[in-house]
C-alpha cells in the first residue's frame, strides 16, 4: 500500500510541475462586465467612472454595491508552514496559494486572490493585512505556522469588520465536526457525553476542541495529547506553554476533567472519538489504543499524505468508523466540503465577522447534507456540488442571526443567491475550456 | 467561588512547596537566560526552606490550600533597612500560584493574608521581587497598587 501511494504521489508530482510550467501560473482576472471596444472605457474607466466614485466617497457602504469587494477574497499567507513541507517563504507558497484561489472560484464562485506577505512578524503581518482590506470582502488565512497563526486569526477577527478565516484551523475543524457529528449519531452516542481525544495540538485541533465545546460537547471530556504527551494543568511545562501558546495552555487548563496523566494509552482508555492530526506516519495511532476504547470507537487519522494508522488497522483493533484526510479511503475530512460555501454564505450577507455559532451551523449543515450516512459514508465528497450553495445559505443566514450581515435575506433567498452566483461562475469554465 | 485556607508553611510541606518552588524557577528561566536553573541542589534548596520555615522572625512563609491541596506559595524575608524609613520591609521573593488556581483570587487572597500579618508586626512596607521582563508579575503588582521602586541591571561574561 505504502509503494503503490508514493508511486502515485510521484506522477502526481511530475504533472504539477508540468503544468505549472506550461500555464505559468493558475489564475487571472477577467472582466465580469462586457467590452465591446475602447469606447466602453469612457463609462468603464475615466471619464464616467469618477461619478462612481464620489457616491461610494458620499457613502462608503455603496462600495458593496459598485465595486467588486462583496466578492473578493485576499489569500493571506507569510509562507511559513505551506503543506507539510513547512517554513518555505512567501514565493514558493504562491503554487499553493494559486491553487487554493482556483478552489475558492471552482466550487464557491468567489474571486480569490493570493497575497503572499514578506513579513517578519506578527506586527508587520497584522499592519500589511490591515492595509489591503478596502478592496476585500473577507480573508483567508492560509499555511502559517502555530501558535503565531492563532495570534494573527484572534487578532485580525477583533480589528477587521469583514469576515477572518483560518482554513487550517476553522476548515478542518467544521468539517471534523460534521463528520463526529454524523459518526456519533451512526453509533447512538449523545455529545454531551462523549468523550473525545484529540491526538496532537497543533492549529485544526486546538481550533476544533474549540469548535465542539461551541457545538455542545463537554471540554471535560475531551483530553488533547502532544508530542510531550497528555495535556493536564499541572503538566511541568505549563507555564511555558502560558508564555508560548496560550491557546493550548488554555486548553490544557480546561480539558481533562478527570486528571489522566502519564502514557497516551491512558487518555484512550473509554474514549468514544479519537481525533489524530499529528505524525504522518503509520503506527502514530497504536492498535492496542484502539482495543483499550469504549463499545463502537470511532478514529480519525487525518494526517496526510499517510494517516497515523492505515484504516483497516484500525478496523482490525475494532473501529466501527474510520476516516482520513485522503480521497482514497472512505470518509475524507477534506476542508474543501467547507470554505467555498462558507465564503459564499459570508460574502453573501456581506458579513462583517465569522464566530464560532456560525461554523457550527455549516458543520450542522455538512452532517445533515449526508442523507444516509453509514459507517462509509459520514461526511459528503468533492462531488456533492450542491453541497456549497447549500452551506452558503445556511451560513448566510447565521450570519443575519448573529447581526454581523450588512445584506439581510431568507434562507431561502441566499439559496437562491448562491446557486445563480455558483452556477453562472462555473458556465465561465464551460465557456473559457469547451473547445467543441 | 474556589474555596481557600491559607495558612504557615510547615516542614511536611516541603515536597510539594519544592514542586512549585522549581515550577517557579523554571518559569522566571523562560524571562532570562541569566536565570537558567541550576541542577543537582535540590538538598541544599530544602534545607534552606528548613531553616526559613523555623525562622519566623526572619521570614513569613505561607501556602494556600484548596481541597487539602497546595495551590501556592509566598515565602517572604523581614528586612532591616538601616538608611530609610519606614524601618522594616517584607519582601516576597518567591510566589507562584499553580495555573488551575490563577486569575481566580488565589494569587490575591494570598497577598491580603500576607498583608495582615505583615501589618499586625507593625511592618509598613511590601516588596516583591521578579524578572524584569514577567509583565504578567508587572501588572498583578500594580493592580494591587505596587510601584517600581529599585531596579537591578545585569552583566554575565
Amino acid at each position: 500500500m505504502i509503494m503503490k501511494d508514493s508511486e502515485r504521489t510521484d506522477n502526481y508530482d511530475k504533472i504539477a510541475i508540468d503544468t505549472s510550467q506550461k500555464y505559468k501560473g493558475k489564475i487571472r482576472t477577467l472582466p465580469r462586465v462586457p467590452i465591446h471596444g475602447l469606447d466602453d472605457f469612457s463609462v468603464l474607466y475615466t471619464p464616467g467612472i469618477a461619478a462612481v466614485s464620489k457616491k461610494i466617497a458620499s457613502d462608503d457602504d455603496l462600495v458593496y454595491d459598485l465595486t467588486g469587494k462583496w466578492n473578493s477574497v485576499a489569500i493571506l499567507t507569510d509562507g511559513t508552514r505551506v503543506l507539510g513541507i513547512g517554513n518555505v517563504g512567501p514565493h514558493a507558497a504562491i503554487p499553493v496559494m494559486e491553487g487554493k484561489a482556483l478552489l475558492f472560484n471552482y466550487l464557491g464562485g468567489v474571486n480569490a486572490i493570493p497575497i503572499p506577505l514578506n513579513v517578519k512578524n506578527n506586527d508587520e503581518f497584522i499592519t500589511a493585512a490591515r492595509a489591503i482590506e478596502p478592496y476585500f470582502g473577507g480573508y483567508n488565512l492560509e499555511d502559517i505556522e502555530s501558535p503565531r497563526c492563532f495570534f494573527l486569526l484572534e487578532s485580525l477577527q477583533k480589528q477587521m469588520s469583514i469576515p477572518v478565516w483560518h482554513d487550517d484551523q476553522l476548515g478542518t475543524a467544521s468539517i471534523i465536526l460534521a463528520g463526529a457529528i454524523n459518526s456519533l449519531r451512526l453509533v447512538n452516542k449523545k455529545k454531551e457525553d462523549a468523550r473525545v481525544v484529540f491526538n496532537g495540538a497543533g492549529a485544526a485541533n486546538i481550533a476544533a476542541m474549540y469548535l465542539f465545546e461551541s457545538a455542545g460537547f463537554s471540554k471535560k471530556n475531551m483530553i488533547a495529547v502532544d508530542s510531550r504527551g497528555i495535556l493536564e494543568p499541572e503538566r511541568k511545562d505549563i507555564d511555558s506553554l502560558m508564555l508560548k501558546n496560550p491557546w493550548k495552555y488554555k486548553i490544557a487548563l480546561e480539558t481533562n476533567g478527570d486528571r489522566v496523566t502519564g502514557d497516551v494509552s491512558n487518555a484512550f482508555k473509554g474514549a468514544d472519538i479519537v481525533i489524530s492530526a499529528s505524525k504522518s506516519e503509520p503506527g502514530t495511532v497504536k492498535s492496542d489504543w484502539i482495543k483499550l476504547m469504549n463499545k463502537e470507537p470511532v478514529v480519525f487519522a487525518l494526517a496526510n499524505p499517510l494517516p497515523e494508522i492505515w484504516p483497516q488497522d484500525a478496523k482490525n483493533a475494532g473501529a466501527k468508523i474510520v476516516a482520513t484526510g485522503r480521497s482514497d479511503f472512505p470518509n475524507q475530512i477534506n476542508n474543501s466540503m467547507v470554505f467555498p460555501g462558507v465564503f459564499r454564505g459570508v460574502l453573501d450577507a456581506r458579513s462583517k465577522g465569522v464566530n464560532f455559532g456560525i461554523m457550527v451551523a455549516a458543520s450542522n449543515g455538512i452532517a445533515d447534507y449526508v442523507e444516509n450516512p453509514d459507517y462509509d459514508h459520514i461526511v459528503p465528497t468533492m462531488d456533492d456540488l450542491e453541497l456549497f450553495p447549500q452551506i452558503a445559505s445556511i451560513v448566510a443566514r447565521k450570519t443575519v442571526e448573529s447581526k454581523l450581515a450588512r445584506r439581510t435575506d431568507t434562507q431561502a433567498g441566499f439559496l437562491r443567491t448562491a446557486t445563480e452566483i455558483i452556477e453562472s461562475n462555473r458556465k465561465i469554465y464551460n465557456k473559457l475550456f469547451d473547445e467543441k | 467561588m474556589v474555596n481557600y485556607k491559607i495558612r504557615e508553611m510547615e516542614k511536611n510541606d516541603m515536597d510539594e512547596v519544592m514542586d512549585k518552588l522549581l515550577r517557579l524557577k523554571n518559569l522566571n528561566a523562560e524571562f532570562d537566560y541569566a536565570l537558567k536553573v541550576s541542577s543537582g541542589n535540590e538538598a541544599e534548596i530544602k534545607g534552606k526552606l528548613d531553616k526559613i520555615i523555623d525562622d519566623k522572625e526572619n521570614h513569613i512563609a505561607l501556602v494556600i490550600e484548596s481541597n487539602n491541596k497546595i495551590a501556592g506559595i509566598l515565602i517572604s524575608d523581614i528586612i532591616f533597612r538601616i538608611y530609610y524609613d519606614p524601618k522594616y520591609e517584607a519582601r516576597i521573593r518567591e510566589f507562584y500560584i499553580m495555573p488551575e488556581f490563577r486569575a481566580r483570587g488565589a494569587g490575591s487572597a494570598l497577598i491580603d493574608e500576607f498583608k495582615k500579618i505583615v501589618n499586625k508586626r507593625e511592618i509598613k512596607m511590601i516588596t516583591a521581587e521578579f524578572p524584569s521582563m514577567n509583565i504578567i508579575a508587572v501588572n498583578f503588582y500594580k493592580d494591587l497598587g505596587f510601584r517600581e521602586l529599585i531596579k537591578i541591571y545585569a552583566k554575565v561574561d
